[in-house]
Formats: C-alpha cells, sequence, structure tokens
C-alpha cells in the first residue's frame, strides 16, 4: 500500500512537472494567439469619414412679390458646421418688403456638407411626418398658408409654399420653425402650432424690415 | 509490524497501570485555513478500535483513558487525513488543525451559509440568492439598491445604472464570474450588460479595496458570482415564471446544474424577458417596452488540486426610450419641463420605437489552476467579451432604421494569478494582466460620439494578509496600472481650433495621403499613455463574537475615458452638447472608511462611514450656449476639479418579538467640488423600513410591508439657463437643475413555499409595489424632466426549485 501511494506521488510530481511546462505552453500559445487577434482588428484602423446626412447647414426662405417678380426678399441662414459645430449661423437678408405687397414664400432646407438638398425629403418623402411653423414679431405681416402649399394626409397645409401680405413700414423678426414627427399639429390659427414633435429647424431672423 | 510493536507496548503498559486508566482528552477540531470548528469529523482512536465523531463545535471526548502514547486518526470530507500520537499522563485537551482546502469547493452543499466575502477588511455586503430572486424580473441595478448606500442613476425604468456612494459608470468595475464587463460603461444610459438571474451571489464591496480586480474603483466593486460548483454527483436546477401588471411585462428563468463526484460538471441558465409600456400613475409612459434574452452554460472540472473552467453568456437586449424624451432643441425641452406631462401619450403598447437601444454583449471565459503543495494556487484566465451597442434615434426617411450610433467594442484578457496560502497566516496574492480592446465604429450617416480606438492595458498587482492573532487581522495591497490609447477620429477643423488643438496637439494630425480630402474635417491620431498607481490597507478588529470594527484606507486612479477624452456632439435626449477634452488627467482617490458591525441573535447593525477625497474629478459641466440652425443648445464640458464626498450607511435588524422583525437601512451622503459647491447628481437621504412577519411553520410563510422614503436633494449646482427667445425678446427659464420634491412609497411583498416532494419544492411570491399609486419623480432619474415615474404594480411569481 505504502510503495503504491510513494508510486502515485511520483507520478504526481511528474504530472505537476509537466504541467508546469503545459502551463507556460498555455501562456505562449494565448499570448500567441492575442497578438494575431491584435493584428487581425488592425484592419479597422482607417476610419471612414463621417458623412453627415442629417444636418441642415443653409434655410433659405425666398419671398416674392406676386405683382412684381423683380422685387424679391432673400433671408439666409448659413451653419457652416451643422448644428454642433462651435461656430455660430451667420444670417444675411437681402433685400426688404415693399408696403402694401404680397409675397409668395418658398423655404429651402440644403446639406451643404453632403451636398445634399434636404427640402425635398420634407416636402415629398415625409411631408405627413414634418410642420412648419411661422412667427413674426415687429413686423406688421398677415401670413396664410398658400393654396398651393403641400397638403399632409391629415387635411393639415405643410407650410412649404406660404403667402405674406406687408402692410406698413415696420421692423422685426421672422421665426421659422420645422417640427418632426409631431402628435398633433393644427394649421388654422394663423401661424400654425403643434405639440410633441422635436425641433429640426429653428431659426429667428432678425432686423426684417417692411419699407 | 509498528502496529503490533505499539498494541504489545500498550498492553504492556497497561497491564502495569491499569488503575490509571480514568483520563479524560478533550478535543477539538478545526479548520487550518480560517479555525472554524469542522463539525462530524471522523476520528479513529487506533489503540481502542474506536471510532468517534466530532460534536457541532468541533469538539470530542474520550473518557477512561489510560496512561500512555494514543493514536488518533482524523479524517472529513474534503480534508486530508491527519494522523496525530498524544501523550496521555493525565486529563488533556489537544487541538486539531485539519487541512481544510477541499470545503472551499463544496461549500454550496451547506445550505444557509452558502456565501461568503470576497474581501476582509472592505466595506462588503453580500446579496444573498433568495434576494437576487426577487428581482428576477428587473435588472441589477436595481437589485444592488437593496444595499444601503447603493443607489442607481436610470434612464427610464428599464436601464438603471448601479451607483455607489454617489458614484458610478467608469467609476465602479463590474465583475461577472471573474470577468471584468467591458460595456462601454463609461456612458450614464449605458446599464450593465448582466442578467440578474445568473447570479447566485453578488458582493458590492465599496471604495477600491479589491485591488486584484483593478485600480481604477473609485467608487466600489460589483462582483458578480454564478452557481458554487459542488463535487458530488448531484443535479439540481429552478425555474421562475413571473408577471406584472405594469407594463404587462412577463419574465421566464431556469437553470439546471449537473455536478459529479470527480469534479466535472456542467451548468447551464437562460432568460426571457418582455414588457410594453409603463404606466405611470396619471398617464401611459409611451415607448418604454424591453424584450431580452440571454443564456449562460459553464463547464469544467474541479478538483482541489487542479481544475478548469468553461464559461460564455450571452445577453440581447432592445429598449425603448420614452417617446416624450426626444427632443431637437433647448426650446422643447423648456416645453417639456413646463408642460409637467408628457408631450406625447398614446395608448399601452409592446412595441419599440425609436430611440431605442439594442445591445448584444457575448462573453467567454477559459480558467485554469493548479495547486502547488506548500506553495499556493496558480490560475490562469482568458476572457473576450464583444459588446455591440446600437442607438436609433428619430431621423428623417431612410435613415430612421439605421442606428445613430453603432459600436462595436472587443476585449481579450489575460490574467495570471499567484495565491500563496501555504502560511495560513500570511497569505499573499500577485499577479499580472494583460488586456488589449478595440473599439470600432462605423459611419452611421452621423458624426461618431465614441472614435474607433485601440487601448492597451497591462496591470500588476501584490496583496497580503496578515492574521496576528486571534482578533486581529491585516490586510494590504499595491496594484500598477499602464493604459495606452490609441484613436483616430474626425475632428471638425472649427472644433479643433476652437478647443485650441491647434496649437496642443498638432502632432496628432494625420496629413490626408494623395487624392484625399477631408474638406471641413482633419483626421487626428491622439495616443495617450496612462500610469496608474493604487494601494489599499486595512485591517479587521473583533473585539469579541459579537462586536468588530473596520478601517480601511485606499488609493485608487483612474484614467479618463475615452468619453471624457473624445466626447464631440449632440446628445439628444439631454439636449445639449458634450465636449470632452484630451488634455484631461488620470483622477486620483483617497478614500477611509470605517464599518462597525454588532451581531448578535436578534439584533445587528452595521454602520459605515466614508471620506472619499478625489483629486481631479471628471465632470460635464454647462459652459455656454451654441446657437444652430436648430435652434440653441447648452454647451456640456469635461472638466476637473477637487471633490469631497463623504456620508454614512446604516444597516439594522431587529426581532423585536416573536416572527416579526424591524429591518432599515439609511444612507446619507454629501458632495462638494473645489468651490465648495454641490456635486451634480448625488443621491437624497433615503430611509427603508420594512416590518416581516414570518412563520416557519405555515409553509416558510412571510409577509413584509415596507417604506421607502427618499427626501429632496437641497443641495444641488445650479446650472439653470436662462435663455432670450429671440424672437420675442423673453426670457425663459431652463431649470434642469431644481431636484423634485421627496416622496414617500409604500410596498408589499409576501411568500409562501409549498413541498411537492422530496426534492421539489414550488415557491409563490405576491408584491405590490407603490401601493397608493403614488406620482413623483426621481432626482436620479435622467427622464425626470418630462415624466413620473412608475406608479403601482403586481407582481406575481413562481419559483419551482428542483
Amino acid at each position: 500500500m505504502n510503495s503504491n501511494n510513494k508510486n502515485i506521488k511520483t507520478m504526481k510530481i511528474n504530472y505537476l512537472n509537466s504541467n508546469i511546462m503545459k502551463t507556460s505552453k498555455f501562456i505562449l500559445s494565448t499570448i500567441l494567439c492575442l497578438s494575431v487577434l491584435v493584428s487581425c482588428s488592425s484592419d479597422d484602423d482607417a476610419p471612414s469619414q463621417p458623412n453627415e446626412e442629417e444636418v441642415i447647414t443653409d434655410v433659405t426662405l425666398s419671398f416674392t412679390n406676386d405683382a412684381d417678380a423683380n422685387d424679391v426678399v432673400v433671408l439666409l441662414s448659413v451653419d457652416e458646421d451643422g448644428e454642433d459645430g462651435p461656430l455660430n449661423p451667420v444670417q444675411t437678408i437681402t433685400g426688404h418688403f415693399t408696403a402694401g405687397a404680397t409675397y409668395t414664400a418658398t423655404i429651402s432646407l440644403f446639406n451643404s456638407i453632403e451636398n445634399e438638398d434636404i427640402t425635398i425629403e420634407v416636402t415629398d418623402v415625409e411631408p405627413d411626418e414634418h410642420f412648419f411653423i411661422y412667427t413674426v414679431n415687429g413686423l406688421d405681416m398677415n401670413f396664410t398658408r398658400s393654396t398651393n402649399d403641400v397638403e399632409r394626409a391629415d387635411g393639415n397645409k405643410l407650410g412649404f409654399e406660404t403667402s405674406w401680405v406687408a402692410n406698413t413700414a415696420s421692423t422685426g423678426t421672422i421665426r421659422v420653425q420645422l417640427f418632426h414627427e409631431s402628435e398633433s399639429v393644427d394649421d388654422s390659427n394663423e401661424f400654425g402650432t403643434q405639440s410633441g414633435g422635436s425641433s429640426d429647424v429653428d431659426v429667428t431672423f432678425t432686423g426684417v424690415s417692411i419699407q | 509490524m509498528k502496529y503490533y510493536f505499539m498494541s504489545l507496548m500498550l498492553f504492556v503498559f497497561g497491564l502495569h497501570h491499569a488503575q490509571n486508566c480514568n483520563f479524560t482528552l478533550l478535543g477539538e477540531v478545526k479548520d487550518f485555513h480560517d479555525g472554524t470548528p469542522i463539525t462530524a469529523a471522523n476520528i479513529y482512536i487506533k489503540q481502542l478500535d474506536k471510532y468517534i465523531i466530532s460534536d457541532f463545535d468541533g469538539k470530542f471526548k474520550i473518557e477512561d483513558l489510560c496512561k500512555g502514547e494514543i493514536t488518533l486518526v482524523i479524517s472529513h470530507i474534503g480534508c486530508e487525513t491527519k494522523t496525530t500520537t498524544i501523550d496521555i499522563s493525565g486529563d488533556a485537551f489537544k487541538s486539531i488543525a485539519l487541512e481544510h482546502h477541499i470545503e472551499e469547493l463544496n461549500e454550496v452543499a451547506v445550505k444557509g451559509s452558502a456565501y461568503r466575502n470576497t474581501t476582509k477588511t472592505a466595506q462588503e455586503t453580500v446579496l444573498k440568492t433568495s434576494t437576487i430572486e426577487q428581482y428576477s424580473h428587473l435588472s441589477l441595478g436595481d437589485a444592488l439598491k437593496e444595499v444601503s448606500g447603493v443607489s442607481s442613476i436610470n434612464t427610464g425604468n428599464s436601464i438603471v445604472k448601479p451607483m455607489i456612494n454617489g458614484l458610478h459608470s467608469s467609476r465602479l468595475l463590474i465583475l461577472n464570474n471573474d470577468v471584468r464587463l467591458q460595456d462601454q460603461e463609461w456612458g450614464i444610459e449605458h446599464a450593465p450588460n448582466i442578467d440578474i438571474n445568473s447570479a447566485n451571489q453578488i458582493s458590492v464591496i465599496k471604495g477600491s479595496g479589491a485591488l486584484a480586480y483593478g485600480g481604477d474603483a473609485i467608487g466600489g466593486v460589483v462582483v458578480i458570482k454564478p452557481s458554487r460548483i459542488i463535487r458530488k454527483d448531484s443535479l439540481y436546477g429552478k425555474t421562475i415564471i413571473g408577471g406584472q401588471t405594469n407594463g404587462r411585462g412577463y419574465n421566464l428563468t431556469s437553470s439546471l446544474h449537473k455536478s459529479y463526484k470527480s469534479g466535472w460538471f456542467a451548468n447551464v441558465q437562460g432568460s426571457l424577458k418582455q414588457n410594453g409600456d409603463f404606466k405611470a400613475p396619471d398617464y401611459n409612459l409611451t415607448n418604454t417596452g424591453l424584450q431580452s434574452q440571454s443564456i449562460s452554460v459553464q463547464s469544467g472540472k474541479n478538483n482541489f488540486e487542479s481544475g478548469f473552467e468553461l464559461f460564455y453568456s450571452y445577453i440581447h437586449s432592445e429598449i425603448a426610450i420614452l417617446s416624450a424624451s426626444h427632443i431637437g432643441n433647448v426650446n422643447d425641452l423648456i416645453n417639456a419641463i413646463n408642460s409637467k406631462e408628457p408631450t406625447i401619450i398614446r395608448d399601452f403598447s409592446y412595441d419599440i420605437d425609436n430611440p431605442k437601444q439594442e445591445i448584444t454583449h457575448h462573453l467567454l471565459k477559459g480558467k485554469y489552476f493548479k495547486r502547488f503543495k506548500n506553495f499556493g494556487k496558480l490560475s490562469l484566465q482568458y476572457d473576450y467579451q464583444n459588446n455591440r451597442r446600437l442607438e436609433f434615434d428619430i431621423r428623417r426617411g431612410e435613415l430612421n432604421n439605421e442606428a445613430a450610433l453603432d459600436l462595436t467594442l472587443q476585449t481579450h484578457t489575460l490574467l495570471a494569478d499567484v495565491n500563496l496560502d501555504a502560511n495560513l497566516n500570511h497569505k499573499v496574492n500577485f499577479g499580472i494582466l494583460t488586456r488589449y480592446q478595440d473599439n470600432y465604429a462605423p459611419n452611421t450617416g452621423v458624426r461618431r460620439l465614441i472614435p474607433n480606438y485601440e487601448k492597451y492595458d497591462f496591470g500588476t498587482y501584490i496583496t497580503s494578509e496578515l492574521q496576528l492573532n486571534d482578533n486581529l487581522l491585516i490586510d494590504g495591497g499595491l496594484r500598477y496600472d499602464f493604459n495606452r490609447v490609441d484613436a483616430l477620429k474626425f475632428y471638425r477643423v472649427s472644433r479643433w481650433t476652437e478647443r485650441g488643438y491647434d496649437e496642443d496637439f498638432a502632432h496628432f494630425v494625420v496629413p490626408p495621403e494623395d487624392g484625399q480630402d477631408f474638406g471641413s474635417d482633419l483626421l487626428a491620431n491622439p495616443i495617450f499613455n496612462f500610469h496608474n498607481i493604487s494601494a489599499s490597507i486595512g485591517s479587521r478588529y473583533d473585539f469579541n463574537d459579537k462586536n468588530y470594527i473596520l478601517v480601511n484606507l485606499s488609493l485608487s486612479s483612474r484614467p479618463p475615458n475615452p468619453a471624457e477624452l473624445f466626447s464631440d456632439g449632440l446628445h439628444h435626449s439631454a439636449a445639449r452638447i458634450e465636449l470632452g477634452d484630451l488634455r484631461l488627467n488620470p483622477e486620483i482617490a483617497h478614500r477611509i472608511s470605517t464599518t462597525y458591525g454588532y451581531e448578535n441573535t436578534n439584533f445587528n447593525l452595521t454602520a459605515e462611514l466614508f471620506y472619499n477625497a478625489i483629486n481631479d474629478y471628471m465632470y460635464l459641466r454647462p459652459t455656454g450656449v451654441l446657437q444652430s440652425n436648430r435652434g440653441a443648445f447648452p454647451v456640456w464640458e469635461y472638466e476637473q476639479t477637487n471633490a469631497q464626498l463623504f456620508g454614512t450607511d446604516i444597516t439594522l435588524s431587529y426581532d423585536f418579538a416573536n416572527r416579526f422583525n424591524w429591518h432599515n437601512k439609511s444612507s446619507f451622503i454629501k458632495g462638494y467640488d473645489d468651490d465648495s459647491q454641490p456635486l451634480i447628481d448625488m443621491p437624497s437621504f433615503n430611509t427603508v423600513n420594512t416590518i416581516k412577519y414570518s412563520n416557519n411553520e405555515w409553509h416558510n410563510f412571510s409577509a413584509s410591508i415596507q417604506s421607502e422614503w427618499v427626501f429632496e436633494q437641497n443641495e444641488f449646482p445650479d446650472f439653470n439657463f436662462e435663455l432670450e427667445n429671440p424672437s420675442t425678446g423673453e426670457i425663459a427659464l431652463l431649470d434642469i437643475s431644481t431636484p423634485p420634491p421627496g416622496y414617500h412609497l409604500f410596498h408589499f411583498q409576501s411568500e409562501a413555499t409549498f413541498a411537492l416532494s422530496n426534492k421539489t419544492n414550488l415557491n409563490i411570491a405576491l408584491g405590490i409595489n407603490n401601493i397608493f399609486d403614488t406620482s413623483y419623480r426621481n432626482y436620479l432619474n435622467r427622464l425626470r424632466y418630462f415624466a413620473d415615474d412608475l406608479g403601482r404594480n403586481l407582481t406575481l411569481q413562481l419559483k419551482l426549485n428542483y
């Protein structure tokens, strides 16, 4: 019995030694595997440049006098580096409204980073999920959505094409907001209301004048 | 031959000294490692050819012994058999220590005391299986709140991040079966990818006392352990089925464990979980459903001398995020806060719409250990984790079906650990770790929140434990970590310049190759190396078997995480721009803690105190407002301050009458920055009292009423904004800082267990959460701006043990 036990002990020691060997082999092979894996995943090294498909860099509101195609007012806001870039939008107001005239306005949304027209996505692809709201402050103007305006499935007009009457001489601001996925919208009051949507565009043009 | 000789000798002695056969030998059998008594050890008295068995306290008594030598052969299951010879010349006492290593492997066989602590001098609380099972339909973060001083920071009700003494995310380490979870834990809305049902025991360690797991656990460590392996032939399992009224949820989990005396074992466990829209007392919380599937398998061979284990776990979750929390700009946020009700309330649905998260996590582990006599135990472990995180936002057109955030994080870790326990009064543990991590973010049509990066970690540690005498234990440890982050990130030139990186980090810019044009972007290759030292020293003093005190001092160091370094973009649900900073230094915490514990048959008290001074504490702070065509956004930047946190956690349990128990847990914490301004997102004072009636004679029936009282947080940093409406000139206040009022909720829980057969029993548990359907908002829920928290919830759970 005793000698048997001894045998087992020596066997165990041998086993132990061989195990240390095995262990070191195991470590070595694992490190090897690891380095292989490392080199494999280095394929990801060069990331592709981000394409910013959703950004709206240029918002343009173009007004044309219904009676005089040469009487044009253009409100332009350019945010060169998008919504999370550090640059603030630069606004350019070209022309002024003529008191007593009626203007038809259309809005244009553009992504200059990807050179992509966003307007179509809103007016043609997903009008039912969008809604424009305008706000006028300090300016003596009346606002309606044009009869040619894009109509949503729920009967509300999108606010893409709008009609503006410049009354008396005044200076003030025009704000345009585009809401996405509103729970409900209503174009029946003057400038439009919505609830539950999130803002895709919110630009206020200051220093707009009627002369 | 020897035997005969001795018998003969005895016989001779016996003949001559027959009148002296009235001596008594008292003895005790103890565990060589920790001195605990060994019950039912087999003691063979050679000379008398007689067997006796040690009693419950490890004690035994042999009477009517004659003068002379006696030989005892002591054996016990799981111990090395020991032979000892005692010279009897009068009444004697003998203490016998058995090598009791194997007992560790068999602990689960002893029901009721099947759990054990991971640390000796740290503030550690262990959650047992029975507690974990109550949270079968919930998440890890919910279950951990059982521990005083542990709260959670939530995004809605399904994304629950544990918070230990006011710290969360990268400041906590979560270990799943000895594998450190690598699952983009930096994100405040990234819940740990763990199925709570895979845990058999969970340890919560406050502070960084457990250095073997990592040196950056500034807040604490959560150690999740699967079922213990029993080294005997057995087959058992359990199934839990549950249903909840709020959210019309159901959960199913099942596990099966097979083991053999030879040491072979196999475990398999799986869970399914689903719920639809939750309900606040006054309205539906539209788009708050969840779907989750998980499975884990484990197999191997576990012997005293050596063993190996293979472990694989998989979890896939799809989590909807409250529709009303998707906002476009700060104006929407002001409207949401002022509206008092969510802006989107629809009928109940199981649908999971955008915004939502979809996360898949794979964990594969292989472990081998070998014990060397008179030396200790060597363990080698390799693990691989693959974490894929998809976050879907509300986007225009086709893009709506594509994830806005898509991250694949792969981690390989190799760990070697040596545990020297030959000298049981002075144990030493050391090891080394190497880790490689790769984060891959494809182009998703929005700028990457986190860039592609590779990370290399190397760590080495040594911990030691010294049992000075029966009452005093000292332990300590030292750890060094090296981290290297190698990232590739496209920055907007405008952002790069605005941050001043063009002056400080021009050497990181990768010039475009021929034919490449990055336009308004530039490609940067930031590489950072961090060296971190962490250390801990602690002691435990047992005044007697009722009173003890723990004192622990620790130093921990955490390098900035990828979000803190590289964040650069719009965070939709918060309507804010978050900016990382390449200049951040590691934060270094000094934590001192002490615990007083009192244990009695009917009264238990644990009182914990801590003070944590964190130098270069990294946090987000609003610094300004940025205008865009989408409106205004506040800008939050990662900054550093010297923070101080201190507080106390109390847990007490008192059997105040027959079958009645009162349990209280309360915690109080304060946190301040350099300028004595309160830190953001600190839990307010809260106290939870439970009165429980239990009667073992009625099928282990118990019923409890719980009061959860959370005070209003009256100390908070004022990060409010005043914004001028550019159109009307009106000033609107963005109040994102003021905490909601305190609240007081009542819960009910009841259960009973019925034996179906010898080995099968059925446990039925019924619960009511928020009995009075109280409306409340939680300061630590990031969706508190948009909606109330959950209303009443009735839960029914059936558990079958077999």
